[in-house]
């Protein structure tokens, strides 16, 4: 018995006149971690954006549990608990660490819950606590990619949405971030995880779509995909 | 209360305390006058930086507001005889509607779209102007411009005999667009405003509603800004379209509150009553030499300024000021100033 949490069904989008996202459609069930692969301008990214609402859909669906979200502006769809981490970590440079935080809770629903979600971020990430007072742009990448992590968290997440948060990170720091989701997503929290990182980010998914020029190519549950011929030889250089 | 704290109290005592003791030492109308201009400049440059400043927004047209703000106001004076005093409000609110109007379409859009159609908007408002000469029960004047009626001293309807009363009420202007900057840099919407400047995009996905942001704080700078076109049309007693509304309005205050240090509390204020000043003094002394050179001095010095102190003149002085609280450079309590 799945929940359908997420479900997108034949979307397009892209910027202006170029089409990125062709006819996708995919679906998130409650609690799972779904992996969304592929190679560098695949367009992963420009899914995520379209999900919470930083640029239009053109058309086809988004629906999260009952309710139609395309249209919805980015602060609603956060409101909702789809909670964002965008490429390349964005944290505020010149915002200490706590700020950073609070801003990612500036949502009524997350407002009235700040203080245990602080204490619940720092926590998890001890790191940032420690560095509460320092200003973003003087934390190391890694630090960086958590406190992005922890700001999503302080949202509330009810899926949260994860743009490469492997990318530019030495090996050590990689098996970090990728622990650290598994932490999360073994809290509940639905996670949908974009990645060019396929082999790390199978190894913690339940199932995993493989997106090629737009659209997907491949679907499956984790296994499925890590042990299809093709993936192999494309994405996992075996 | 810890030294720092006494110090900072006693410097704002003591620049109030010249600042309010000025006229009583600088008694040739001219002078007064200048430097009421003087405040008027940091008052809209600081008007401008609420809105542009603080949340990285470039407007070329707040010239528009300065204009709506006069001209409702003194038509509503001449026409009507309805005071200033309350006439501005009215003048504020179509400022402020104006303001929404534009930023509505266009804070959707990333880009330079806002600053586009400010610009577009600005030279739009002022033909606009220069064309009409009734609007209804209104005398607008077309490009002759508008004059205020003379009512002698009569301080109900905010006009004075003396320079003097303008010289308080602009610095009374300039305390408060001063705090309510610093309340508004410290607020929620502060917060936003500072991270949707540092990146729009990662504002939204957090749940800041960018637009709304935006919007509002776009409303309280068409607001200050266009109660300065009151206090500027009240205290030349003339209105001319190509003055309140044209480039030159527009762009000194941009100029002013950059050169001083944009997004910051004190940059527009030091930038405005500075560069101003030099302006006055270069007019003084080049304007007969040659047409316009006065202006490309002016301009060079804009350019200095910018090349060598992208932050601002601010940055220099918040040295000095740390250094007066005997604070290090990258102090604990850089808020205050900057
Ligand atoms: N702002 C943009 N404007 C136009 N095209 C873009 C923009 N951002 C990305 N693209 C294009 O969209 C395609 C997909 O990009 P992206 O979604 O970033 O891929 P991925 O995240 O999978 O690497 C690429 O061809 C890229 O060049
Ligand atoms: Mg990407």
């Amino acid at each position: 018995m799945n929940m359908k949490l997420l479900s997108i069904k034949n979307l397009n989008s892209g910027y202006g006149d170029v089409k990125i996202i062709k006819n996708l459609s995919l679906e998130v069930n409650k609690g799972e971690v779904v992996s969304i692969v592929g190679a560098n301008g695949a367009g992963k990214t420009t899914l995520l954006k379209t999900i919470s609402g930083l640029i239009p859909a053109t058309s086809g669906e988004i629906w999260f549990e009952d309710q139609r979200i395309d249209n919805l502006p980015p602060h609603k769809i956060t409101e909702l608990g789809i909670i964002h981490v965008p490429e390349g970590r964005r944290v505020f440079p010149f915002f200490t660490v706590y700020e950073n935080l609070l801003i990612g809770s500036t949502m009524p629903r997350a407002q009235k819950e700040r203080k245990k979600n602080l204490e619940y971020v720092f926590n998890l990430l001890p790191r940032l606590a420690e560095r509460k007072n320092q200003v973003g742009s003087t934390l190391s990448g890694g630090e960086q990619q958590m406190l992005a992590i922890g700001r999503a968290l302080m949202g509330m997440p009810r899926i949260l949405m994860l743009d490469e948060p492997s990318l530019g990170l030495s090996p050590l720091l990689v098996q970090t971030i990728f622990e650290l989701i598994s932490t999360i997503a073994k809290e509940g929290i639905t996670v949908l995880l974009v990645e060019q990182n396929v082999r790390q980010a199978l190894k913690l998914s339940d199932r995993a779509y493989v997106l090629e020029n737009g659209s997907i190519s491949l679907e499956g549950t984790a296994e499925e995909i890590s042990n299809n011929p093709d993936v192999k030889k494309a994405y996992l250089g075996l | 209360m810890d030294i720092v704290q006494k110090k900072k109290i006693g410097l704002i005592v003591i620049i109030l305390a010249i600042a309010l003791s000025i006229p009583l030492f600088v008694t040739k109308p001219y002078y007064i006058h200048v430097i009421t201009m003087c405040l008027l400049w940091a008052y809209l440059a600081s008007s401008w930086n609420l809105f542009c400043g603080f949340a990285g927004q470039l407007s070329l047209g707040h010239g528009i507001f300065t204009a709506v703000g006069a001209y409702v106001t003194i038509m509503l004076f001449n026409d009507f005889n309805i005071s200033p005093w309350i006439g501005m409000f009215a003048g504020g609110a179509a400022a402020v509607l104006l303001s929404t109007l534009i930023g509505y379409p266009t804070f959707k859009l990333r880009g330079a779209y806002y600053a586009l159609a400010t610009v577009a908007i600005g030279s739009g408002v002022m033909v606009l102007i220069e064309n009409t000469m009734t609007l209804g029960p209104f005398h607008v004047g077309g490009a002759e411009g508008l004059i205020v009626r003379l009512m002698g001293n009569a301080p109900a309807y905010l006009q004075f005999m003396s320079k003097v009363p303008y010289y308080y009420l602009a610095l009374a202007m300039l305390v408060i667009v001063v705090v309510f900057s610093y309340w508004l840099k410290n607020s929620r919407l502060g917060f936003y405003l500072s991270a949707l400047k540092e990146d729009e995009d990662a504002a939204a996905a957090l749940g800041i509603n960018v637009r709304n942001a935006k919007l509002v704080a776009a409303a309280y700078s068409a607001f200050f800004t266009a109660i300065g076109g009151v206090f500027y049309a009240m205290l030349i007693r003339y209105l001319e379209p190509m003055a309140i509304a044209g480039p030159m309005m527009s762009n000194e205050m941009v100029f002013l509150a950059v050169v001083g240090g944009s997004g910051t509390v004190f940059g527009p204020v030091v930038g405005g009553i500075t560069l101003h000043a030099i302006s006055e003094v270069i007019q003084f002394y080049f304007s007969d030499m040659a047409q316009g050179l006065h202006l490309f001095i002016y301009g060079l010095i804009v350019v200095f300024v910018i090349m060598f102190k992208p932050q601002g003149i601010i940055d220099i002085l918040q040295k000095y000021y740390n250094r007066f609280l005997g604070i290090s450079d990258r102090g604990e309590d850089e808020s205050s100033v900057s």
